[in-house]
């Protein structure tokens, strides 16, 4: 079986200040139209037409990603909150059936 | 029955950017004759009229530029090469890159591709597993419509870079696979937060529990947890964690390419290292579109979409009814179960395949799809009693124990 080395990436390969390509450009639209329909309080403060470096581009994309992730986050932690808050206690199902804790007990 | 498709239990697509099939698997050609690659024949005129031949030149970064121009427009004239009979002849691209730079000395760099050595993981998978001829971006176009069409089979009638709406009633290939009956499992694996997905606004904006990072990837590989279906996306730039310099590893230009190849040898041995889920997955490694670089194939004439795009949305003047393929892109699909220097060239495929593939082989028929991916070939046989054997690729009655590994 043949073992194949793989070469590394030139350590001059990484430049987060390189001009921003179009793609890249691309997914901060649509991470800008993705974030301007989540709540006020999950929004980054970062004007998105001055972005002109790929780790400009790189940092919007974190933090809105992770906004969109906190925001389906918090909403699920929410829904599980008002379905424990709407579940019924054992007390609360014996008082609407009409059975006291005694008449419970009596059973 | 095929015992390959018997143990094939998971299905991962490796989507890479922005590269020909003559730039990258061209080479192969003079080892394989059967590969479609670079042969003396080919060449394009540049702006001086000279004719201008493919060159084992290209470079891992730097070269190419500005980055080629691959929007509509661009592509109709390097497929076409202005020819006003519309005749596809691939005489376009040197003319394209020249309107970028109006350098015609870089204007030739587009027809440069990757020598074999260069490239030892793609050429050593293509050489090992099964290597597509005819593997075609859906849309002569860019990045996110060509995207569309691996995750809803198509771009709902979208030619360009803007954000687009899934149309009922067709549902992205998670939607379908999580919802049929019996359910599957299906997950798109960002590379990070940093890099996170090309497609925000109707995936990861309404599922985003559909999402999971590259280190998850790795870890549902060790652990055998991996989904029914998975969609890997490469690091989409160049950014900083906390542990350390992440190069992106989409090989779009001008990023590294070599750092492509690093992340395509992680998936597979990632898979590969694992013996059970090596034995029961398929990986496809295939790239969204060409780029504006030069491949030598011109596309061909498909099953239009039910969409179309209208003549002041595509940059020619003239209406699009997604009824041509893009031009070719390289594709491999890596499986035990198919022969060493398997090559496909009867057979065309674009990125409808995939959800076409997919849904058929995980049986979610209940689903209404494109005509565009009703008309696509699958690359993986739906596994039933009559599976044909001229068509299924993972074939061997025994799965092999010569596949290649990679050190990094």
């Amino acid at each position: 079986m043949a073992v194949i080395p793989v070469p590394k990436p030139s350590p001059k390969a990484m430049d987060p200040n390189r001009p921003v390509n179009a793609l890249l450009l691309a997914q901060v639209e649509h991470l800008q139209h993705a974030e301007r329909r989540l709540p006020l309080k999950y929004r980054t403060e970062i004007y998105t037409h001055a972005i002109r470096t790929e780790g400009e581009a790189a940092l919007y994309i974190r933090e809105v990603t992770e906004a969109i992730r906190a925001a389906h986050g918090d909403a699920e932690a929410n829904r599980s909150k008002a379905a424990q808050s709407r579940k019924p206690s054992p007390s609360s199902t014996a008082k609407r059936k009409g059975l006291s804790n005694k008449s419970q007990k009596r059973k | 029955m095929s015992e390959g498709l018997n143990q094939l239990k998971h299905i991962v697509v490796l989507m890479m950017e922005n590269r020909s099939f003559d730039h990258m698997l061209g080479s192969l050609s003079a080892v394989d004759p059967r590969i479609d690659g670079v042969t003396g024949q080919f060449t394009n005129p540049d702006t001086t009229g000279a004719a201008i031949k493919p060159q084992p030149s290209a470079d891992f970064q730097g070269q190419l530029d500005p980055d080629p121009d691959h929007h509509f427009p661009a592509v109709d004239l390097q497929i076409f090469g202005g020819d006003p009979a519309r005749v596809a002849n691939m005489q376009g691209f040197i003319k394209s890159y020249f309107n970028q730079r109006r350098d015609v000395a870089h204007s030739q760099k587009i027809m440069y591709y990757f020598t074999q050595a260069n490239l030892p993981v793609l050429t050593t998978l293509a050489l090992e597993f099964a290597v597509f001829n005819r593997w075609f971006a859906s849309i002569p176009g860019p990045t996110i419509c060509n995207r569309a069409f691996a995750h809803y089979g198509t771009s709902f009638g979208r030619v360009d870079m803007n954000p687009f709406d899934v149309i009922e009633p067709f549902k992205s290939i998670y939607t379908r696979l999580i919802n049929n009956a019996p359910q599957h499992t299906a997950k798109v694996y960002y590379y990070d937060t940093t890099s996170s997905t090309m497609e925000v606004v109707n995936l990861l904006q309404n599922q985003p529990q559909l999402f999971g990072t590259y280190l998850q990837f790795q870890e549902d590989c060790a652990s055998g947890n991996l989904p029914d279906y998975s969609f890997v996306e490469p690091n989409y730039n160049d950014h900083e964690t906390d542990s350390g310099e992440e190069v992106a590893s989409d090989q779009h230009p001008d990023h590294d390419v070599q750092a492509g190849e690093q992340f395509i040898a992680e998936v597979y041995m990632r898979i590969r290292s694992n013996p059970r889920l090596w034995a029961s997955t398929a990986l496809l490694v295939v790239y969204d579109e060409h780029g504006g670089i030069f491949d030598h194939v011109p596309p061909p004439a498909c099953t239009p979409d039910k969409f179309s795009a209208p003549a002041n949305s595509t940059g020619t003047g003239m209406a699009f009814n997604f009824d041509r393929l893009g031009v070719r892109v390289p594709a491999i699909l890596i499986s035990p179960w198919i022969p060493k220097n398997t090559v496909v060239s009867d057979r065309v495929f674009d990125h409808a395949s995939i959800p076409a593939t997919i849904a058929k082989f995980f049986s979610c028929d209940d689903f209404q799809i494109s005509p565009r991916e009703a008309a696509a070939d699958v690359f993986i046989e739906p596994n039933s009693a009559n599976v044909d054997p001229a068509r299924n690729l993972l074939s061997l009655d025994v799965m092999r124990n010569d596949c290649p590994e990679f050190s990094m």
